[in-house]
């Protein structure tokens, strides 16, 4: 999830938009902290992400807990900021000396935050994109394919599903299920792609 | 990656899931173009083909291996020299404190968003950062591929290997990052073939904001309304 900072399509008008949380034990630390990790991981499990990782590639939560201790990480999305705020609040309270990274606007972050009573320690800002922006898709399947740090998702699959849902072949919901799948860190946001893909079908 | 041409019906349900375009219809066969393809994986890993007619060779040699360790995040390969896939960047900067008041880390993402990037492109900012006086951070998986630390150069055999994306991470003293960010856009405007994120890192002051985002405004700078914050957990 190292880019997920470079995710587009949020906008300061609307605030309470889609959090991605993202816990991680400091190398050194990784042996020492497989309890936290795995008390991390069901805390948010217990709160429904709407994607978490490892489940694109079909795992249960036995797997995601068992997967999250083995890589000393976990990484999920929510879309309702009061459920980040119980997160954070819930692994607050158990100190369990763990990093945790917000992704989203910052005035989200800042609001989680205050919350509870805590502060931003480091900020990780992006400027934007540079070089050949020529050869850059169109702003709205960026919204979708920026949705995966490691740029998995496709942007001719985008297209193809856009086509599809046009020809009444596949809903959004659909089309956002198959998008996701090569993200294996669980990053990427199916209720906002499903958003994003009906209204590309519908302005095309 | 390749296709099995005995077991491939064209269905071409496997075209569009490639991220680079790569797999094509060419003579009425559907192939994989051997030098657009980065390693991914995602054709595999979407276990779309009806026939498992596309296959991975038994070991992809060096330096093609570089793809893979660069594009695909389940694989690493020890003969690349890159133990793991890149740093903690500030993710554990409540434990670590590698950023502190007073510099700002850095990090040039090449090839991201969908358009991938040749390692010549990551050449260019290692010997332009390094003219620069920069500090790298030493656990990136970059920095095994530099050749010479004095210019920044690349290894000369891995230059046409393509990726998904590769990160340059480096440390600035704050007094110099604005001019610095300056530079760096001009030379990525000019010199790259691809595209390149650039963000920055910068440690929190005692209220929990960010001086240095105020800088960047005034500075004419429009960073993006969200990003990444730690938010110091891991202190109990
Ligand atoms: S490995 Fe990746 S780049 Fe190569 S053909 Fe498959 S999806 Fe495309
Ligand atoms: S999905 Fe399989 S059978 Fe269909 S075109 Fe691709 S390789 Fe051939």
């Amino acid at each position: 999830m190292t880019h997920t900072l470079n995710r587009r399509g949020l906008s300061e008008d609307r605030t309470h938009d889609e959090i991605v949380i993202l816990c991680m034990a400091q190398q050194k630390q990784k042996t020492q902290k497989q309890e936290a990790l795995k008390e991390i991981t069901r805390t948010i499990l217990k709160y429904k992400p709407d994607n978490i990782m490892s489940a694109p590639l079909g795992a249960n939560e036995e797997a995601i807990i068992a997967m999250s201790v083995g890589a000393g990480i976990i990484t999920a999305v929510f879309n309702n900021n009061e459920d980040v705020r119980n997160v954070v609040a819930e692994i607050k309270s158990k100190k369990l000396g763990v990093s945790m990274v917000l992704s989203g606007l910052f005035e989200d972050v800042r609001g989680i935050c205050a919350a509870n009573n805590m502060q931003e320690h480091t900020y990780h800002i992006s400027l934007g994109i540079f070089g050949r922006t020529d050869k850059l898709p169109d702003d709205k399947t960026m919204e979708i394919t920026t949705q995966c740090g490691h740029a998995l998702i496709s942007p001719h699959l985008v297209n193809d599903i856009v086509k599809k849902i046009k020809k009444g072949k596949m809903t959004g919901a659909e089309g956002a299920r198959l998008l996701i799948k090569p993200c294996v860190c669980g990053v990427g946001n199916p209720k906002r792609i499903e958003t994003i893909l009906d209204e590309m079908a519908k302005s095309e | 990656m390749y296709i099995d041409k005995d077991l491939c019906q064209s269905c071409l349900d496997c075209l569009p899931v490639c991220p680079m375009g790569a797999i094509m219809l060419k003579d009425k066969e559907v192939i994989i173009d051997y030098e657009m393809c980065v390693e991914c994986g995602v054709c595999r890993r979407f276990r779309i083909c009806p026939e498992d007619a596309i296959k991975q060779v038994e070991e992809i040699p060096y330096p093609r291996i570089i793809r893979a360790v660069f594009s695909d995040p389940l694989v690493t390969h020890e003969s690349t020299g890159i133990g793991g896939r890149g740093t903690e960047e500030m993710k554990t900067n409540d434990v670590t404190n590698n950023f502190t008041l007073g510099k700002i880390g850095f990090s040039v993402e090449l090839g991201r968003p969908g358009v991938g990037a040749y390692l010549s492109d990551l050449d260019k900012v290692a010997r332009k950062v390094t003219s620069m006086g920069v500090i790298f951070a030493e656990e990136n998986p970059v920095i095994p591929l530099i050749a010479d630390r004095k210019t920044g150069a690349l290894r000369p055999e891995i230059l046409k290997e393509k990726v998904l994306s590769a990160i340059v991470e480096f440390l600035v003293p704050e007094e110099d990052a604005l001019d610095f960010i300056d530079e760096l856009k001009k030379f990525m405007n000019e010199e790259l073939e691809t595209v390149a994120t650039m963000s920055v890192i910068s440690r929190a002051d005692q209220n929990g904001d960010s001086e240095f985002l105020k800088k960047l405004k005034d500075h004419g700078e429009t960073p993006y309304p969200n990003g990444k914050v730690n938010i110091g957990m891991a202190i109990v």
